[in-house]
């Protein structure tokens, strides 16, 4: 499964560059990881993810901190 | 200078009016304003008094200083981890930050810190809000007040006034920074 590496970038930019990634791959509906260091993003990539009506998981809460997202 | 108000004419969602010329405080104002961004809010940052210093193509006026600044808190972004878990501003007297040569030792201390959390230059952040639709505008009075030319300023700003800003904003969720 692909993995978008979102460590080492603080608030907002996780957010961003996820954001960034979805506008890219827009149309595919394939599920991937994305894999963050900062710990805000444990509350802050869901609340992303439920704006947009995606589907969020959390793989693990441990940094680093990592999701399955689905479109 | 851009004299049109904003083209388009739907009214922000989240706004900040920034009245502060230091670099935290224009860090605290470009994450907000990026963030909120992101989540798909209409945002407008408005900019006046010392807060021009924000809009200002030369970002090297926007420095941080503990002087007179007892909330400040000031790490050392070099050292072990015990040095730099100290507090220089409750550890030291306050006097120590007369000194010549301090502002710019600590402003230097605060990119490295916040090099070091993943928070990119003050510069790019900003040119990151443009670039996510964020609206700033230089009040128009205060770059007079304080002689200001629109060739210092950025590319991609308004110049207005605060009546231009409330026809602009929200009727909630307007900051004060």
């Amino acid at each position: 499964m692909e993995c978008l590496d979102l460590t080492g970038l603080a608030c907002p930019m996780p957010l961003i560059k996820l954001k960034k990634y979805l506008a890219e791959t827009a149309g595919q509906s394939r599920p991937f990881l994305v894999s963050v260091s900062d710990r805000g993003a444990l509350k802050d990539i869901p609340a992303f993810c439920l704006q947009k009506g995606l589907a969020c998981q959390l793989v693990s809460d441990n940094v680093p901190i990592q999701f399955q997202i689905h479109g | 200078m851009h004299t049109q108000p904003h083209s388009d004419s739907l009214p922000a969602q989240f706004s900040i009016i920034h009245s502060k010329g230091t670099l935290d405080w224009a860090y605290a104002t470009f994450i907000l304003a990026s963030s909120a961004a992101v989540m798909d809010k209409r945002v407008e940052l408005f900019f006046s008094f010392y807060g021009l210093q924000c809009l200002l193509k030369d970002t090297r006026g926007l420095k941080v200083s503990p002087l007179g600044r007892p909330d400040m808190i000031i790490r050392s972004p070099h050292g072990p981890d015990w040095f730099k878990r100290i507090d220089w501003n409750r550890a030291l007297p306050g006097m120590v930050w007369t000194l010549p040569g301090m502002a710019t030792l600590v402003t230097h201390g605060f990119k490295k810190q916040m090099a070091r959390q993943g928070q990119m230059p003050i510069a790019e952040l900003r040119a990151l809000c443009l670039e996510l639709g964020v609206k700033m505008t230089a009040c128009q009075m205060t770059v007079d007040l304080f002689g200001f030319e629109a060739d210092d300023f950025i590319d991609g700003i308004e110049f207005a006034g605060a009546p231009t800003y409330f026809v602009h904003t929200p009727e909630n969720q307007s900051l004060f920074i």
